[in-house]
């Protein structure tokens, strides 16, 4: 490895999932493309303990784990390093876990019969900090902010702190061509703006949820009285 | 498994199948007690003694037979009811007039309960009713047609007695019925969320795997690969969502139960989960994104939903083609239910549209929107050349904003 670029530095990654076919498969996928594969792991556990010693950049992350649900292993890894991005590769059907990992930190999701080049894609720029969206969950995150503003507001008593976040117009219209499958390039052609504009976009919709869900915690936190030292 | 089933099928039964037996054998240790104390009394005590001879042997060699319900053949039943018809009638022959006037017992006495109550177990109250009946007739015959009131309270005790365990025996053998299918239907439902699983952590992943590959490798293995994906899609659909409709399934066939309305877990008024009935176009072309949560609509409005969902996908493999990809999306609005479906295909170019519409090309769009309409609601196409095109379905909720109600009509 030269020293030369840091942009040539290969991307660390770590694989977890269950199922040891599977992450051979990804593993080496990934390593013959250049991504350096730093730890693998098959259970919530091990997940855990390997990526606190291997440091690595991107996390793949199967959610259906032994031992530790993958949105607890998501949770506390990005925790204890709030650097590393993690990039949930799961079968569909998960929906509830999926948005659970997205809130918690996760930026990116993939269906599992995404092909090696889309993998491959979907890792580059998930560990540049670009969220990688299906359109399957840009459903799930719309739906999520219209359950979050039809519920009652529940800090009444504290006016100026921002009650649940709320998407701009521009974000919904964006959203809503994620999860109607356009690609990026084609919601900027679209809506007439640039591609990196529309992936700020994306990426502010992940960004106020997950504030949001910190924001929560902190409350939740205050309430029971945790925050005592 | 089927000895299980035994199990259950006679754990209410069995206690009464002893009991019997043991009657039978108290009771015809009594009548012969009975005759004992009252030999000197007796006209013909040479009667009396060979009934009692025939009764003993009878009752003891017969135990066998109410040990079940299935060793009780009706055979048994008759011969037995014979028997202690025979013994009421024999006893104006045994005794003198004088005791029968003064209200001695019968021979066989209670033992003749005992007949009645086997056709009860056995039958139900009917066959009670039938037994307890020609007792009363023999007892009057018995009684040459004047009976006393303790003939009468005899046979009417008799009587409602038999009828009552009768009935009794047919209400626990409809609720064993009910306990056995609910308890299958659990372990059936249990059974089929373990495979999920099974299927889920094994079948599922190497499916994924082999349509990776495939398109990897290419050629025919890619086409191999394109099958595993689909099939891989079904199976899950299968095993995650199909768990409603087989539930609903299992209500018709509690048969005669008279506890029915147990494995009926309908919620909310009959409203109906739209993204269940989307689930099922959901396929290896067809993407489905969802809200994450119920998106309730009345029966009716989803279903009609659903088919113009499908109507519209149908319209895109007829136009696009069947390479053609399709998303659907579902989105559950404070006011309404918007879908939209939308394809890769080339669009409609500008000012084509009306055109398209002459030529009748949009008319599987047009009957979406009649369908639409008689909700309530509106279709919509829209065509950016280069992005496919997009049909917008938009339904309006039942009454209001609440979520999950449903009580119009």
């Amino acid at each position: 490895m030269t020293d030369t670029g840091e942009q040539r530095d290969p991307i660390r990654v770590m694989v977890v999932d269950d199922h040891p076919m599977w992450r051979d498969a990804v593993a080496r996928d990934l390593s013959e493309s250049g991504f350096d594969v730093v730890a693998t792991a098959g259970d919530g556990d091990q997940a855990v303990r390997r990526a606190k010693a291997a440091a690595p950049d991107v996390l793949v992350l199967d959610l259906n784990l032994p031992a530790k649900p993958g949105v607890q292993v998501c949770k506390e890894l990005v925790g204890h390093n709030p650097a590393l991005r993690v990039l949930v590769l799961s079968a569909s059907g998960e929906h509830a876990d999926v948005l659970e990992a997205v809130k918690s930190g996760a930026t990116g999701y993939l269906l599992k019969s995404a092909s090696t080049e889309e993998l491959l894609d979907a890792v580059r720029r998930t560990a540049v900090g670009d969220p990688v969206f299906t359109p399957g969950l840009a459903g799930l995150v719309l739906g999520e902010y219209r359950r979050l503003a039809s519920e009652p507001a529940p800090a009444a008593q504290d006016a100026d702190q921002p009650g649940a976040p709320q998407l701009t117009d521009r974000e919904t219209e964006v959203l809503r061509l994620v999860a109607k499958g356009l690609s990026y390039k084609q919601i900027a052609e679209r809506l007439v703006i640039s591609h990196r504009t529309v992936q700020n976009h994306v990426q502010n919709t992940l960004g106020k949820l997950q504030l949001h869900n910190r924001v929560e915690l902190v409350r939740y936190a205050i309430e029971r009285g945790l925050d005592d030292e | 498994m089927a000895k299980r089933e035994r199990v259950m099928r006679m754990s209410v039964e069995q206690p009464l199948w002893r009991a019997l037996t043991g009657y039978r054998v108290l009771t015809m240790v009594y009548a012969i007690g009975l005759f004992v104390s009252a030999y000197d009394e007796v006209a013909h005590p040479w009667v009396a003694i060979s009934y009692f001879a025939v009764l003993a042997v009878w009752t003891l060699a017969t135990l066998p037979r109410v040990a079940n319900a299935a060793s009780c053949t009706k055979r048994f039943l008759a011969a037995d009811l014979t028997i202690a018809l025979t013994g009421i009638l024999l006893t104006r022959i045994a005794e003198t007039h004088e005791r029968i006037e003064a209200g001695a017992p019968t021979l066989p006495s209670i033992w003749t309960a005992g007949a009645v109550l086997a056709f009860a177990i056995k039958g139900g109250w009917r066959w009670a009713a039938f037994a307890s009946t020609l007792v009363a007739a023999a007892n009057l015959i018995h009684r040459s047609g004047v009976p006393t009131r303790d003939t009468v309270h005899m046979v009417l005790l008799v009587w409602i007695a038999s009828i009552a365990i009768g009935y009794v025996v047919e209400v626990a053998r409809a609720s064993e019925r009910t306990l056995a299918r609910a308890l299958e239907i659990e372990a059936a439902t249990r059974e089929r969320e373990r495979l999920a699983r099974d299927i889920h952590d094994s079948v599922l992943q190497v499916l994924a795997m082999v349509q990776r590959r495939g398109a990897v490798i290419g050629g025919e293995a890619a086409e191999l690969g394109r099958l595993a994906g689909e099939q891989e899609v079904a199976l899950r659909t299968l095993v995650s969502g199909g768990l409603v409709p087989v539930s609903r399934v299992s209500e018709d066939a509690a048969e005669g139960a008279v506890v029915r309305a147990v494995d009926e877990p309908d919620d909310s008024g009959g409203a109906v989960d739209l993204r269940l009935l989307l689930a099922s176009y959901a396929g290896a072309k067809v993407s489905l994104a969802e809200p994450g949560a119920p998106v309730t609509l009345a029966p009716a409005a989803a279903r009609e939903l659903a088919a113009a969902v499908g109507a519209a996908l149908d319209n895109v493999r007829k136009h696009a083609g069947e390479q053609a990809r399709a998303w659907i999306l579902v989105e559950d609005e404070p006011g309404e239910v918007i879908v939209t479906v939308r394809d890769d295909g080339p669009g409609i170019p500008e000012g084509r549209l009306a055109q398209a519409e002459g030529e009748g090309r949009l008319g599987v769009a047009l009957s979406i929107r009649g369908r639409l309409r008689e909700l309530g609601g509106s279709a919509e196409l829209i065509s950016v050349p280069g992005q496919g095109t997009e049909v917008e379905l938009k339904v309006p909720k039942a009454t209001s904003a609440s979520r999950g109600k449903a009580e119009q009509r």
